[in-house]
């Protein structure tokens, strides 16, 4: 059997270290929250230090066996954020804690079962259509009467039975498939640009017709669920992927054009969304009036500066003034705790992620690898951005999770997948530069043996012609 | 396609970089203004999860403390162990209504917040708490025997160490107690603060040194020592026994209390309390100097005193009384326009106690670091020299005459110890029935005094004011503080000096 070159055996060790630091940097928090607030040291430290030590490494496992050459920073970042992310939460609800405990353990499994099921990148590329109906159908999920529920103003979440979820967290990933598999096929196709309407090229309309169709989804979501910060997030990376894949600037700028377009018109057509831009263009009047809309942005901001440069330490700020501090503004309750040095650490990790998933873009050698990646990284970079963003009042705020580190399991479980995803792309691309040997995937080597079998039966039968072509004897 | 990659790295690494170049803006840059908005609570709750120090009086009662509170919405509690007694002094400390008094202004300190603390927790930081603790010259024996005294009527009582300016006690009736307005929650403390604020009496005031009152005849002590230092008068100097007397610019005669013919020598005049020789002297005197011998004793500006807003007494200015000879003549008796802050008065009789020099009043002895060294230390100081100490020598001999004969006698003390003192009855003039404002200032023991007093009831409404009506309501309370602060003296190391 060949073993692994010493590049990827590199990466495994690192990835250990990274994953061991991680843990314990998270270990650490939780014990300096705990003392922060209670003032002792947590009765279950040894329990949690152990179960966080194990699910680390369990995933880490899972690379080495299943993803042997892929990229040893993804996971222990995705893992630092996360533990961030869960000491901040425990911090602020006990209860929450431990329905975060359970959920961080379902997505470390949704981790390794999408790295098992999918051994190549490449064959997702198969199912672009199944892809964009999937998404479609999640997307549209929240509209049904009777399953969507609303909070918040936002109709994004879907209600069976007991369980709640957020379908545009998984809608996200699937959208990101459809977009790498249909132009890794049509890219040039589009690129060429052959219509022509006056002196404007455009790509011939039945190519042009899925990407207007994507549009028109983005365009549905911001006025019937009302969710600015998805439709936001899901044109971006439509736009940026069609950029990428025909390599022309124009798009960039024909999807902000069309963007905003959209935004002026629902800006000037729906109330909801002027209330968000006058909320953020000045919270501070509509502190208490108005329903008090200006009140969450302005405790944020209390909160950060309450933080100041060092922060007042885990367990020692308010953080719960804010409501609903554990969604989408949790950034602002790290940034009061951790300061404006532990904010800043949560943007390094961001970056830092974002630049591992786009070095796995450029490393990809096949297209739909690239755009995959690409789309996968712009969906993390650009919701961390778009929510961050709302929090400080860089944009209008829109409710989208942090990714990683927001109270959720939708969230927490589409993210993991994800990053198997981008894990899978650069394991692939490893592959392929020789890094680390091509070895059969698990399911080759299944139906291998099962192909092995049948041909073994047939020469036991007596009938050599029927064997396999492709099993050598 | 990687040109594109590239391309898009930089765009998201923009997009951060403004992240961070906002949150320097609201972290760093606006974080001063953005804490000090009144809509943000986050440092009161950041306090009040903290520890915080004690206010300990002179002979270590703890009339202000922190504890634990362990089903409550904060870590710590602000408790006042002795409820109503020392709230003038410490103050209230609120979640929703901030603080006053000494829990305003030594906040710091009982935080750990000073610089030296701060330096003190760094190299000692796994040592827990930094709280500091402020140490007062009030005595917990004397507060509370002036606030027995008082009892039920309105009124305050100061008790000064005349050497030194360190105030033993100062005490108002009606108070308030701390303890309805900081134990309970920011709404109930609401009404309870507005109830208070209602109350005409003004209990939240410390009337000791925040308000002023007419003070009658004590405040012949001013005049005199004015006429004294200018060569007005003297002890030689005697006058005839009138029933009234017209100033000058009038036709409205002035009278000695209730009618009566009153007048003989300096002494004489002074204990029985007459009010036509110190018209007289005021009028000799004229605006100019008797404006002047005023100021000299600092009415006209703020008291001097280590607590928050204090008052200024007031007498008038010398332009006005030009105008006005008949306001002079009555202000030098303690009527019309004057207003005495009753600390001010207390001031006054310990400036003759102290041989004509007046103490800056304080109540902060000390702040403690929490283990015990001493952050800073009051040094008595001087404020003002506004007479002579022959003056104050013979101010002295007529207020013993005011004890040994006149309208003061209540002040004679037990063990045979002589006090100095002076009465006063301000008459006040309103819609109602006739009030009176009853004072005593005065000091023990005239030959080598170590405390002076003022008393002051106000407003009673007396069956018949007399010159003696001061004395006999405000001069049993006097008596009573100094025959305790005398008897509870130890002869090696008096109680008076702060620890």
């Amino acid at each position: 059997m060949p073993t692994a070159s010493p590049v990827a055996a590199a990466r495994r060790s690192t990835e250990l270290g990274l994953v061991v630091m991680a843990a314990v940097i998270t270990a650490a928090a939780y014990t300096l929250a705990s003392m922060g607030k209670n003032a002792q040291i947590p009765q279950r430290i040894v329990v949690f230090l152990v179960a966080l030590l194990a699910i680390l490494v369990l995933a880490h496992l899972a690379n080495r066996v299943l993803a042997k050459g892929s990229d040893g920073t993804l996971l222990p970042i995705a893992a630092l954020l996360n533990g961030v992310g869960y000491v901040m939460i425990a911090r602020l609800s006990d209860r929450l804690a431990g329905l975060q405990t359970t959920w961080t353990f379902v997505a470390v499994a949704a981790y390794v079962g999408t790295l098992l099921v999918v051994q190549r990148a490449s064959d997702l590329a198969r199912y672009k259509w199944s892809f964009l109906l999937i998404g479609a159908f999640l997307l549209l999920l929240p509209l049904v009467p009777g399953i969507g529920a609303s909070t918040g103003g936002a109709k994004i979440w879907v209600s069976i039975g007991p369980i709640s979820f957020q379908p545009g967290e998984f809608a996200k990933i699937a959208l990101a498939l459809f977009f790498a598999g249909y132009l890794a096929e049509k890219r040039e196709l589009i690129a060429a640009s052959t219509w022509r309407i006056g002196p404007i090229r455009l790509p011939e309309p039945k190519y042009l017709l899925p990407i207007l169709l994507a549009w028109g989804f983005a365009v549905v979501v911001m006025v019937a669920e009302k969710d600015l910060g998805s439709s936001l997030m899901f044109f971006t990376l439509f736009v940026v992927v069609m950029w990428i894949a025909t390599e022309r600037g124009s798009y960039l700028i024909l999807g902000l054009l069309m963007f905003s377009g959209a935004a002026y018109v629902a800006w000037r057509i729906f109330d909801h969304v002027q209330l968000r831009v006058n909320v953020w263009l000045d919270p501070w009047t509509r502190y208490q009036a108005n329903g008090g809309k200006g009140y969450q942005p302005v405790q944020a901001w209390f909160a950060l500066a309450n933080g100041g440069t060092s922060g007042t330490g885990l367990g020692l700020g308010s953080p719960n003034k804010i409501p609903a501090a554990q969604n989408d503004f949790i950034f602002a309750a790290i940034g009061e705790e951790l300061g404006l040095i532990g904010a800043t650490a949560v943007l390094i990790g961001f970056i830092l992620i974002i630049g591992a998933g786009l070095r796995v873009a450029i490393r990809a050698e096949r297209t739909f690898d690239k755009l995959l990646a690409v789309g996968l990284t712009t969906i993390l970079g650009v919701q961390a951005f778009i929510i961050i963003a709302g929090v400080i009042r860089v944009l209008p705020l829109t409710g989208v999770t942090l990714p990683f580190i927001s109270y959720g399991g939708s969230s927490l479980v589409a993210n993991y997948v994800l990053l198997a995803l981008l894990i899978r792309i650069s394991d692939g691309t490893a592959r392929r530069l020789g890094e680390t040997p091509d070895e059969l995937t698990l399911g080759e080597r299944w139906r291998a043996w099962r192909l092995r079998r049948a041909d073994k039966r047939a020469i036991r039968r007596g009938d050599p012609t029927t064997a396999s072509p492709l099993v050598g004897r | 396609m990687n040109k594109q990659i590239r391309r898009l790295a930089l765009g998201l690494l923009v997009c951060y970089v403004i992240l961070f170049v906002q949150l320097n803006i609201i972290q760093v840059g606006r974080e001063q203004a953005l804490m000090a908005d009144v809509r943000n609570n986050r440092l009161t709750t950041r306090d009040f999860n903290r520890p915080r120090g004690p206010i300990v009086t002179a002979d270590g009662t703890i009339i202000a403390q922190s504890v634990p509170s362990p089903g409550g919405a904060y870590k710590y509690q602000r408790v006042y162990p002795t409820n109503d007694l020392f709230a003038n002094v410490t103050g209230y400390y609120t979640f929703g209504y901030g603080s006053t008094q000494l829990e305003k202004t030594q906040d710091a300190v009982l935080m750990g917040d000073t610089d030296a603390q701060k330096l003190k927790a760094i190299s000692g930081l796994f040592r827990g708490e930094n709280t500091g603790s402020v140490v007062l010259t009030l005595r917990h024996d004397v507060q509370q025997l002036a606030a027995q005294q008082i009892g039920d009527r309105e009124g305050s009582a100061v008790v000064l160490d005349p050497k030194t300016g360190a105030v033993l006690a100062m005490v108002n009736n009606p108070r308030f107690n701390p303890n309805d307005i900081a134990g309970v929650p920011t709404k109930k403390a609401g009404e309870v603060l507005t109830l208070l604020n209602l109350n005409p009496s003004k209990p939240l005031l410390d009337r000791t040194y925040q308000e002023r009152y007419m003070p009658g005849s004590a405040f012949k002590v001013i005049t005199t020592a004015t006429a004294l230092s200018e060569g007005v008068t003297s002890l030689e100097r005697s006058w005839p026994s009138e029933k009234a007397w017209t100033p000058p610019q009038t036709t409205k005669p002035v009278g000695n209390y209730g009618g009566s013919s009153c007048g003989g020598t300096m002494a004489e005049v002074f204990y029985r309390s007459c009010n036509i020789p110190f018209a007289q002297m005021a009028i000799e005197l004229g605006p100019g100097r008797m404006v002047n011998g005023t100021k000299a004793w600092g009415i006209g500006e703020k008291v001097p005193i280590d607590l928050p807003a204090p008052a200024a007494s007031y007498f008038g200015d010398a332009a006005n009384f030009t105008q006005n000879l008949p306001l002079l003549a009555i202000g030098g008796f303690g009527q019309g326009d004057d207003t005495m802050v009753p600390m001010q008065m207390a001031m006054v009789a310990a400036t003759v106690a102290n041989g004509g020099v007046m103490m800056k009043p304080y109540v902060i002895a000390a702040s403690l670091a929490h283990d015990g060294s001493v952050l800073t230390q009051t040094t008595p100081e001087a404020w003002k020299t506004p007479i002579s100490a022959e003056v104050a020598t013979t101010l002295t001999t007529l207020m013993i005459g005011v004890v040994n004969q006149g309208t003061g006698r209540q002040m004679q003390l037990a063990n045979g110890v002589q006090a100095a003192a002076k009465t006063g009855t301000a008459q006040l003039f309103s819609d109602g029935p006739e009030k009176s404002n009853a004072w005593i200032i005065g000091f023990a023991p005239a030959d080598s005094p170590r405390y002076a007093v003022a008393v002051m009831l106000k407003g009673g409404v007396n069956d018949e004011i007399s010159a003696g009506t001061g004395g006999k309501l405000a001069g049993p309370i006097a008596k009573v503080l100094l025959d305790h602060l005398l008897a509870t003296e130890t002869p090696a190391a008096p109680p008076a000096s702060a620890p």
